[in-house]
C-alpha cells in the first residue's frame, strides 16, 4: 500500500506573505493617519530639481545682479567724473596701505595712534585712516618709517560729516572723550538717535561715504544750533591693523 | 662699559622717558589715562641737581614730548619747566615713610600743575569751537592723572633717586 502523504512545503512562505501584508497594512494606516505627509515630504525632495520657475528665478537673479553691477560701475564712473570736475577728494587708484598700530594713546590729552608706515611707504599728511568699522582719523604727520594719526576723538579733530537720512551736513568735533560732538548750524534738523553718520560727499578733506558712527544722543540744551553725540564705529582702543587711504584731488 | 653705564645712568634713563610715553601701557592706566611719566624722572633728578638744572631738563623733556605727541599749538614745556624749578628746592627726608609720601604728594601736585596748564591751553585755543564740551573730559583727565602719578611716584622716584645719587657720586 502506498503511503501517499502530501508534504506541505509552502507554509513558511505563506507566513511571510501574511507578515508582509500586515506590515503594508500598518504602513497604509500610518499614511492614513499622517494624512499623507510622508508622501508629500518625499515628493518635495524628489521633485525639487524639476520645480517650475526654479531655474528661471536663478536666471532672473543673476541678470539682476549683473544689472546692478553695471549700474554701480556707471554711477562710480559718474561720481569720479563729477568729483574731478568739482575738485573734490577721491581715492587714488592704488587705494590703500595696510599698517600696524605701534603706539596708542586713546584715553588722555593726546588721542593719537602711531603706525608702522611712513613717508617711505608713500603715506601722506592728511590721508584718512580707517579700521574695521569705519573712519578712525587722519594722518597728522609722518616720519620716514612711521606716521602719527590724530583720532576723531581728539579735541583737535574737526571733520565734515553727512547724515544720509536727512541729507544734512554737520561738523564733528572731538571732545577728549569717546563721543565726539556733531554740530548742525541750524535748529531745524530732524535728527534721531540711531541715524547713520558718514563722511560728507562734499568734503575736500575726506573721501565720500566712509562710515563714521551712529547718533547716540541728542543734546536738548543747545539754542541756535543742534548738537548730538556720536558713537564711533571704529574703535581705536581695540584695533591693531588699519588701512591708510591714498587720496588724490 | 659697566662704569660708563653707571656714570651716565641719568642720561640713559632720560632717553627711555619718551619711549615709555609712547608705549602707553594700558594695564597701568585708569579709564585709558596714564600717569604723567616724565615727573617720575624729573623729581629725583631735580632734587639731586637743583632748580636751575631742573629748569633746563624740564625744557628738554618738554621739547621731546611735544615733538612725539600731536598737540597742535599746545605744549607741555611750561608745566615741566615750573616743575623742574620747584622740584629742585626739595631734599630727601631721612624717614623712609615720609620720603615716600613726599614723592607721591609732590608728583601729584606737579601732575595737577602740568595737567592744568595743558587744559587752559585747550580752553583758550579751542573755546570758539568746543565751548564747554571739553570741560568734563578734561577734568576727568587731570584728576585721573593726578591720582595715578601720586600713587606710583613713591615706587619709581625712590628707585631712581637711589640710582641717580650713586651715579653722581661715581662721577665725582
Amino acid at each position: 500500500m502506498l503511503n501517499i502523504r502530501r508534504i506541505y512545503n509552502g507554509r513558511w512562505r505563506h507566513k511571510k506573505k501574511k507578515a508582509i501584508l500586515f506590515i503594508f497594512l500598518l504602513f497604509l494606516v500610518f499614511v492614513r493617519f499622517a494624512k499623507g505627509s510622508f508622501y508629500k515630504d518625499f515628493y518635495y525632495y524628489i521633485s525639487k530639481p524639476f520645480w517650475p520657475g526654479q531655474f528661471q528665478r536663478e536666471v532672473i537673479s543673476s541678470s539682476l545682479d549683473q544689472e546692478l553691477l553695471i549700474k554701480s560701475k556707471q554711477l562710480e564712473n559718474d561720481n569720479k567724473r563729477l568729483r574731478e570736475i568739482l575738485s573734490l577728494q577721491r581715492l587714488s587708484d592704488s587705494e590703500t596701505i595696510s599698517a600696524a598700530v605701534i603706539s596708542r594713546k586713546n584715553g588722555s590729552w593726546w588721542r593719537q595712534i602711531i603706525l608702522n608706515k611712513g613717508s617711505k611707504h608713500g603715506v601722506e599728511v592728511g590721508s584718512p585712516v580707517i579700521g574695521p568699522g569705519g573712519l578712525l582719523g587722519r594722518v597728522k604727520n609722518t616720519s620716514f618709517l612711521t606716521s602719527s594719526v590724530i583720532l576723531l576723538t581728539s579735541p583737535e579733530s574737526k571733520v565734515g560729516v553727512w547724515i544720509d537720512r536727512v541729507q544734512k551736513q554737520g561738523l564733528m568735533v572731538g571732545t577728549g572723550n569717546d563721543y565726539p560732538k556733531l554740530t548742525f548750524y541750524t535748529k531745524d534738523v530732524d535728527i534721531k538717535v540711531g541715524d547713520f553718520v558718514s563722511s560728507s560727499p562734499a568734503s575736500t578733506v575726506l573721501p565720500p561715504n566712509i562710515p563714521v558712527g551712529i547718533i547716540q544722543s541728542v543734546d536738548a540744551n543747545s539754542n541756535s544750533n543742534k548738537t548730538v553725540n556720536v558713537l564711533l564705529l571704529g574703535k581705536p582702543q581695540a584695533i591693531d591693523w588699519v588701512q591708510i587711504l591714498k587720496m588724490k584731488i | 662699559m659697566d662704569q660708563f653705564l653707571k656714570r651716565n645712568l641719568s642720561i640713559i634713563s632720560f632717553i627711555f622717558i619718551p619711549i615709555l610715553f609712547l608705549w602707553h601701557p594700558n594695564w597701568l592706566g585708569i579709564m585709558g589715562i596714564q600717569p604723567y611719566w616724565p615727573l617720575f624722572w624729573l623729581l629725583p633728578w631735580s632734587m639731586i641737581h637743583g632748580s636751575i638744572n631742573g629748569l633746563i631738563v624740564g625744557l628738554f623733556l618738554g621739547i621731546i614730548l611735544d615733538s612725539i605727541s600731536i598737540g597742535g599749538g599746545f605744549t607741555q614745556i611750561p608745566g615741566l619747566m615750573l616743575c623742574g624749578i620747584w622740584f629742585g628746592r626739595f631734599s630727601k627726608s631721612d624717614n623712609v615713610v615720609v620720603s615716600h609720601f613726599k614723592y607721591g604728594l609732590i608728583c601729584a601736585i606737579g601732575s595737577f600743575l602740568c595737567g592744568s596748564f595743558y587744559f587752559f591751553q585747550f580752553l583758550i585755543q579751542e573755546f570758539p569751537y568746543n565751548k564747554f564740551f571739553l570741560f568734563s573730559p578734561s577734568v576727568k583727565n587731570v584728576l585721573a592723572q593726578v591720582f595715578l602719578t601720586g600713587l606710583l611716584a613713591p615706587l619709581f622716584c625712590s628707585q631712581l633717586f637711589g640710582l641717580f645719587k650713586r651715579s653722581k657720586e661715581k662721577m665725582f
